[in-house]
């Protein structure tokens, strides 16, 4: 008797066990999603703001072609990106031709002086940082989701739940995960 | 610790400085109720929770008032609201919280709000005055951070009630003193000199258990701003800068002192108090050089002798 007792208390323990890990795989994969979001939400931002500069660059510099290829091309690139790791490396195409786009800019004072011209550069400028900034949440719940289903027990089971590893965004050439060890007490 | 276990166990924090404020309020109005008038206590009891949840839904305004910040043009706050944004933005917060300016010369800054959604920002003139963009940025992850973390609703609840409870401890005492033998219920000398002592030391029990709070909520939320920014640099420069500065707030109240990002009081409280053991008992916040070496020990760095000589944010703000 006693060890039936015995019995349904370690069984009533794994359950619980079970349904708290359960839930925080959930929480973590929700919150790697919405970082994504975050990211995605920057992203087509961009995406948006582009054909606005090239229009406003061709008006004062038609003949330099090459440039506005190049910024469409990456563009259509990184709205075709189907999974993080490669938005992350279109995104960084992106800003290397925008980089070039504005050091052409550069060269043409009336289109310097543009207001227009000038506010487009500044919006993509925000943009840049934003997607920096939804970066490091985003690489920071992938970390933590990634670590959730590959620890024991969880890296048993987490396929066949329906866990799958995530990617990280990795622009500027580093996986973004800062390491900062929280002080414990005062 | 990862940052939800952070968060829930600040909400659990909150649960229990919330039991522990309601058990310490039971006692205050126990002791009116035996040494007064039984009536008494009850009425104390419930004025004590009427004031309680009024304070709760109006402490967004009530903490403008206090610190004296202000709504600004939004055109004027472009850059700095940006700058807010991104943090925001690096926490995950569902939504970026307003900022507000506070005209002081002396450079701090705070954050309130009982949840995400509603919480917002002040940062003194001062600040953007003194800091550089990448400092000014490690401040505002610091306080973003007090937000992500549920520090500011953590500390909203302390300090409502340990302001209630000093309140009525402090009527309950004063009745006790003037109110004669009028409404003096029996009791013995031994019950009286109980809940004089009782009722003395009622509002300091909830100020220190207010303060153990809000210390070791600014490690983490140092640690909290160097991992947003992936900078624990600019923090310790940050804090370096404030520490160099001796300006405090010309606002500063202390009860709401543990909002800042550095304590606008402590210097020269502890001053005119001239007893260290018992400063930093009362302190809301830990010394700066503390809170500096643990960004240098966990972002594996040293502080250079001089700082970066940058134009402040106030420049590019185009703020005289």
């Amino acid at each position: 008797m006693l060890w039936l007792w015995i019995a349904l208390g370690v069984l009533a323990i794994l359950v619980v066990l079970v349904v708290v890990g359960y839930n925080r795989l959930v929480r973590l994969r929700n919150e790697a999603d919405t970082g994504w979001a975050n990211i995605e939400v920057q992203l087509q931002r961009r995406g948006d703001l582009i054909p606005n500069l090239v229009e406003a660059v061709r008006g004062y510099a038609a003949h330099e072609r090459g440039v506005f290829e190049e910024v469409t091309k990456a563009r259509a690139a990184l709205q075709q990106a189907g999974s993080p790791a490669a938005a992350g490396e279109a995104n960084e195409l992106v800003s290397a031709a925008l980089g070039r786009l504005f050091a052409v800019a550069e060269a043409y004072p009336e289109l310097r002086a543009s207001e227009n011209f000038l506010r487009l550069q500044d919006e993509l400028t925000d943009t840049e940082d934003k997607i920096s900034a939804a970066r490091r949440y985003y690489n920071t719940t992938v970390m933590h989701y990634n670590t959730g289903i590959q620890s024991l027990p969880w890296v048993l089971v987490a396929r066949p739940l329906g866990f799958r590893e995530r990617e990280f965004f990795s622009a500027e050439g580093d996986t973004g995960v800062p390491q900062v060890a929280f002080p414990s007490q005062t | 610790m990862t940052l939800q276990q952070q968060i829930r166990r600040n909400r659990l924090r909150s649960s229990i400085v919330v039991v522990g404020f309601v058990v310490l309020l039971g006692v205050v109005a126990g002791l009116i109720g035996a040494v007064l008038d039984l009536r008494l206590g009850v009425v104390a009891l419930i004025g004590a929770g009427l004031y309680a949840i009024y304070a709760i839904i109006s402490s967004r305004r009530i903490v403008a008032r206090m610190t004296g910040a202000q709504e600004l043009a939004p055109e004027q706050l472009r850059p700095l609201r940006r700058l807010v944004e991104n943090v925001s933005i690096a926490a995950g917060l569902p939504v970026t919280p307003e900022v507000r300016i506070v005209d002081d010369p002396a450079p701090n800054a705070f954050a309130a709000g009982i949840r995400p959604q509603t919480s917002y920002l002040g940062v003194t003139t001062g600040l953007l005055r003194v800091m550089p963009k990448r400092e000014l940025e490690a401040v505002l992850g610091h306080e973003i951070s007090h937000v992500r973390n549920r520090d500011t609703y953590l500390m909203t609840m302390a300090t409502i009630f340990a302001g209630v409870i000093a309140l009525i401890a402090d009527i309950g005492f004063r009745m006790l003193l003037y109110g004669g033998g009028r409404s003096r219920r029996g009791g013995g000398a031994i019950v009286i000199a109980l809940a004089v002592v009782g009722l003395l030391l009622a509002p300091y029990a909830a100020l220190l258990l207010k303060l153990s709070l809000s210390r070791r909520r600014e490690f983490l939320a140092d640690a909290g701003s160097a991992e947003l920014l992936n900078d624990p640099e600019a923090m310790a420069l940050a804090l370096r800068r404030l520490q160099l500065d001796t300006t405090t707030v010309a606002y500063a109240d202390a009860s709401v002192a543990h909002l800042w990002v550095e304590s606008p009081t402590s210097r020269v409280e502890s001053e005119r108090r001239g007893v260290l053991a018992l400063s930093s008992l009362f302190d809301t916040h830990p010394p700066l050089e503390q809170r500096i070496a643990a960004l240098e020990e966990s972002g594996g760095f040293r502080l250079p002798e001089r700082l970066p000589s940058d134009e402040p944010f106030a420049v590019e703000l185009g703020l005289t």
